[in-house]
């Protein structure tokens, strides 16, 4: 079964046009060249699409990384954001 | 700590102008830059506004700290809508994000542009600079409705116009083309050889008078009562609005009134653009509002055309979302050029909207309904 972590990494190698092996849970705007504000945008409705979560803008602001992305995820998935 | 997103307060200037040198210093230019007060200059908020700005900062209460990451600003106005209700939406605009320099920041677009939609959920933004630009595609990916403004011009001074145009003389070859046109008077007498066509396919119309006003008055009021109909969606233009965008403190642009037989048919606002590179030493006017009963919007247009053309200015630019509006530009001699002016309206404006390809060409949006009054329009 393919884990959340891996699931928002195909989305970030999607969306950053990287190869899912080079996104690991500390990748971030600052080592990933493609991640600017409009590709932050873009991950932000990839996630919500593909995991049918509505993210906060506080949850917006904590994916600054891969992981904590995923780990946003997890948590939304278990109680939504009001 | 996160950052969070408030109301812009007098506290936060310090860390808004720390923000702006750090734009600077990573080589924006000077113009890149946010608020320096908190107190907005055009459009201050009052106990009894219902036509206001307002700005909000993105705090970053880091470990170095309490740093503003970037900001935007809201100008809340009534708006007449295709089911005859009048609602207060907001359009957001100046949004500016440090991650523009600094990738570390890249999710305070997203973040500002969120705010402002859970704030104000019949939110639209207006100009943008095409379809090009970040903030229209982000818009778009969001599932906004969208359309271009159409772009209106009028050469007045053509000599002028074919010896100062940048964009234009961008290749050699166009240069010297114009700089002959422009000596040897072909220019002018092109210009003229269009403006006497246009001049004689145009509708004729009875004879119109115009008065320069300090303020529009009762008669703007009757003009909103009977015209509103005509436009599917409107920015209120009722005496009580007009008089805050168009206060007589506001010297530089000029109110017109038309009458015919002593009753009012419309009225304008033009005004000189701001200075831009692109148009060199030009004088630039614009039509920057209009209104008008029904089947008077040509005497309106000519009307404007002529105060700015006493004015001394040698183009005259306008930007308007109305058809028959286009149609009576074109009639008194404007021509039409690709427009970088769009519209944009959140999903829950646009649910209001629908049909958005029915209702658009119905909508009257001007300069005006922009962020740039009174000096940026």
């Amino acid at each position: 079964m393919t884990s959340t972590f891996e699931q928002v990494q195909a989305i970030a190698s999607d969306i950053f046009g990287v190869p899912a092996g080079k996104i690991s849970a500390d990748s971030s705007p600052e080592t990933v060249e493609n991640w600017d504000s409009m590709q932050h945008l873009n991950l932000v409705l990839a996630i919500e699409e593909k995991f049918g979560v509505q993210l906060a803008p506080e949850d917006i602001e904590q994916m600054k990384t891969i992981g904590a992305a995923a780990t946003l995820v997890e948590k939304r998935l278990q109680s939504p954001a009001r | 700590m996160p950052i969070v997103i408030q109301p812009y307060r007098p506290e936060h200037e310090p860390a808004v102008a720390e923000f702006n040198q750090r734009l600077r210093q990573a080589g924006q230019d000077e113009n890149t830059v946010f608020y320096r007060s908190a107190e907005p200059r055009w459009l201050p908020r009052t106990s009894n506004s219902r036509i206001y700005n307002e700005f909000f900062v993105a705090i970053d209460n880091g470990l170095d700290g309490t740093k503003v990451r970037g900001g935007y600003a809201l100008k809340t106005q009534d708006f007449l809508f295709p089911d005859g209700q009048v609602r207060s939406i907001a359009y957001y605009h100046h949004p500016l994000s440090e991650g523009i320099v600094n990738k570390a920041h890249a999710v305070v677009g997203t973040l500002l542009l969120r705010d402002a939609m859970q704030r104000a959920p019949l939110l639209y933004c207006l100009g943008m600079g095409g379809y090009d630009r970040p903030l229209p595609q982000m818009l778009i990916r969001l599932g906004w409705a969208h359309c271009l403004v159409p772009f209106f011009f009028r050469v007045l001074n053509p000599t002028r116009f074919l010896r100062q145009m940048q964009t234009l003389r961008e290749s050699a070859r166009r240069t010297i083309v114009m700089d002959l046109a422009a000596v040897t008077g072909l220019g002018w007498a092109g210009s003229k050889l269009f403006q006497t066509y246009r001049a004689l396919t145009a509708p004729s119309a009875t004879r119109a008078e115009t008065d320069s006003v300090a303020t529009f008055d009762e008669n703007a009021q009757l003009l909103w009562d009977r015209a509103r109909q005509a436009c599917s969606f409107t920015a209120v233009r009722d005496r009580e609005a007009l008089q805050v965008l168009y206060p007589p403190s506001e010297a530089h642009l000029t109110r017109i009134e038309i009458k015919r037989g002593g009753s009012a048919i419309g009225w304008a606002v033009v005004g000189e653009r701001r200075k831009d590179a692109k148009y060199g030493n030009l004088r630039v006017g614009s039509v920057v509002d209009c209104w008008a009963l029904p089947g008077e919007f040509l005497p309106v247009v000519r009307a404007a055309t002529e105060t700015l053309k006493r004015h001394g200015f040698d183009l005259i630019l306008t930007n308007q979302s109305h058809q028959d509006w286009g149609s009576a530009f074109k009639a008194a001699g404007y021509l039409s050029a690709p427009s970088n002016f769009l519209f944009a309206a959140s999903k829950k404006l646009a649910e209001l909207l629908a049909p958005f390809d029915e209702t658009r060409v119905r909508m009257h949006l001007t300069r005006a309904d922009g962020d740039g009054l009174p000096r940026n329009f």
